[in-house]
């Protein structure tokens, strides 16, 4: 849908990335991503393969070591979502909450307004005056994405936001996700290993390969945009999808972690590599 | 010296984890309120075995209680001992105030910056290891007998275990905290103010306490050397009266003097710059 949007918000253009002084450690190899606007972009990939370092670009956090990653509009308010909740531990979750909205020149009055606004959307009103170590892990990322959404972002960077949550957990913010991001129509970039979570919360889907890693195929997804945890399970394509890109990740699984190659190790891998110059094909076109 | 006192459970207040998770309140009183009595127990036991002792020995030798009260109260009366706590206090507050001032803003210089650690690190270990004594012979060189010898002596003394401190903590903030900070569009000084202070509070109060043991000694040696006002320096003369109950006495005054610090001053600021580790 968005990608044909005249301008994406964010543009990878032969992103390589490289880490160490004479590039030894290759983390990124040619990423070419759009991130329209309005849109809900899903990486997923292997642990470990460099999705987060995406994010990291985007962000300005680190630098690419050659191609351009472009943010068309640079007045855009980012916020930062991350797989740990890095609240200040000498803050209170209020306090923890006002931080971005201090960095971006507001009222006193209208920082605390928005704050609590953000907490209500996250149900962490009650909370809002304990210190982040009388939090529940839950309730500590809640508080995080609350810091995030507070700022009424026009990008929101998510990287495994929900990773180190239980699964009651993860769905319940999942969907409360999903419900923010249509309402306020957030360009959102979502950095993920779990492929149903990819599937439920993404208008498109880039799978990544191992280290160094390049994207093998993107999917656009066929659950619509009033999408519901059950709606998208139920639908036709979700468990031919699911399975596609279970394939096509496994060889990456496998070259990230040798210890989990079975029997057929060799063979997997060599469809794999037949299946990624065929997507890589796909892609370039 | 002030790193020593106070119970177990509360000494390393400074690490989170040191932090007693909340059991039942009264029991914790109780339990409490009879340590305490323990720790009195002990206090009167030592007394009273330093009374019962100290009259088999000559006065100049092992002063009893007694002669040890009268010369406390002597010196009070004639002025002496407020004037004198006045000038030693007046030593190291300006010394320990010197050592956080500058200790702070350079520790954390230090800690961030390879280029500041590499060029400090001569001077840092040239500190580290340089004997009082010299230290103290080069003040008199430089100042003579003065205030700012015994203060200067003192800081540079003490400064060390400060900035080895403030230095450690800046290595240990967590990195993840500043790039969430730079993630949120923070400058410099915001992250140094919200992020990179507040982390190297906890090391900041273990220094200061460290410090403040340190240059209680020093202070005390470079005024009883160098001959400038103080209790350091009243406890020179003393002994050289052989008027070992003064000396008693002036140790016992300090003794008083860094429990009334620790617990009039240093636990209460600690208390409140820790707060948000204590569990409610």
């Amino acid at each position: 849908m968005a990608q044909d949007d005249p301008q994406p918000l964010v543009t990878f253009e032969r992103v390589c990335k490289s880490f160490g002084r004479r590039a030894e450690e290759s983390v990124l190899v040619d990423v070419d991503l759009d991130v329209g606007r309005g849109e809900l972009v899903a990486i997923i990939g292997p642990s470990g393969c460099g999705k987060s370092t995406v994010l990291n670009l985007v962000a300005g956090l680190t630098d690419v070591t050659s191609g351009s990653v472009r943010v068309a509009d640079p007045e855009v308010r980012s916020a930062y979502v991350f797989q740990n909740p890095r609240l200040l531990p000498w803050r209170d979750v209020q306090a923890n909450v006002e931080f971005s909205l201090e960095q971006i020149g507001l009222s006193r009055k209208d920082i605390r307004d928005r704050a609590d606004e953000a907490l209500d959307l996250v149900h962490l009103g009650q909370h809002k005056d304990k210190y982040p170590h009388e939090l529940s892990g839950g309730m500590q990322q809640r508080a995080a994405l609350a810091r995030g959404l507070a700022l009424d972002p026009g990008l929101l960077l998510l990287d495994e936001p929900f990773g180190a949550l239980d699964a009651l957990t993860r769905g319940y913010l999942q969907e409360e996700l999903l419900g923010i991001v249509r309402r306020f129509q957030t360009t959102t970039l979502l950095v993920t290993h779990d492929i149903d979570e990819a599937l439920l919360l993404a208008d498109r889907l880039a799978v990544m390969s191992s280290r160094p890693a390049r994207i093998r195929q993107i999917f656009e997804l066929p659950f619509g945009p009033d999408r519901a945890l059950d709606k998208v399970v139920a639908h036709p394509e979700f468990l031919p999808l699911r399975t596609e890109i279970r394939e096509l990740l496994r060889p990456e699984v496998e070259a990230t972690d040798p210890g989990s190659a079975s029997t057929d190790a060799s063979q997997a891998t060599a469809a794999g590599t037949r299946r990624g110059s065929r997507a890589r094909a796909g892609t370039a076109q | 010296m002030s790193s020593l006192i106070g119970s177990p459970p509360e000494t390393g207040a400074t690490t989170p984890t040191a932090v007693p998770a909340r059991q039942g309140l009264s029991a914790g009183r109780a339990r409490t309120a009879r340590r305490g009595l323990r720790v009195l127990a002990a206090v009167v036991v030592l007394g009273v075995a330093w009374a019962l002792i100290a009259p088999n020995y000559p006065s100049f030798v092992f002063p009893t209680p007694a002669d040890v009260w009268a010369s406390f109260t002597r010196a009070v009366e004639r002025g002496v001992w407020v004037e004198q706590v006045i000038a030693t206090l007046g030593h190291l507050g300006s010394a320990f105030a010197i050592v956080l001032v500058a200790g702070l803003p350079l520790g954390i210089l230090i800690g961030r910056s390879i280029i500041a650690e590499d060029l400090s690190r001569v001077v840092l270990v040239f500190f580290q290891t340089v004997p009082t004594v010299v230290l103290i012979a080069l003040a008199l060189a430089i100042y003579g007998i003065s205030d700012e010898s015994v203060i200067g002596v003192t800081v540079a003394g003490s400064i060390t275990y400060f900035l080895l401190n403030v230095i450690q903590g800046t290595r240990a903030i967590d990195r993840d905290l500043v790039d969430m900070a730079r993630a949120y569009h923070a400058n410099e000084t915001t992250i140094m103010r919200t992020v990179v202070v507040p982390s190297v509070i906890p090391y900041f109060l273990a220094g200061a306490r460290i410090t403040l043991g340190v240059a209680w000694q020093i202070t005390l040696f470079s005024e009883y050397l160098m001959g400038s006002a103080g209790i350091g320096f009243n406890v020179n003369t003393a002994i050289s009266l052989l008027d070992t109950s003064t000396v008693f006495m002036w140790g016992l005054s300090v003794v008083a003097l860094t429990l009334l610090v620790e617990y009039g001053l240093f636990r209460p600021v600690e208390r409140r710059l820790t707060r948000h580790m204590r569990r409610t």
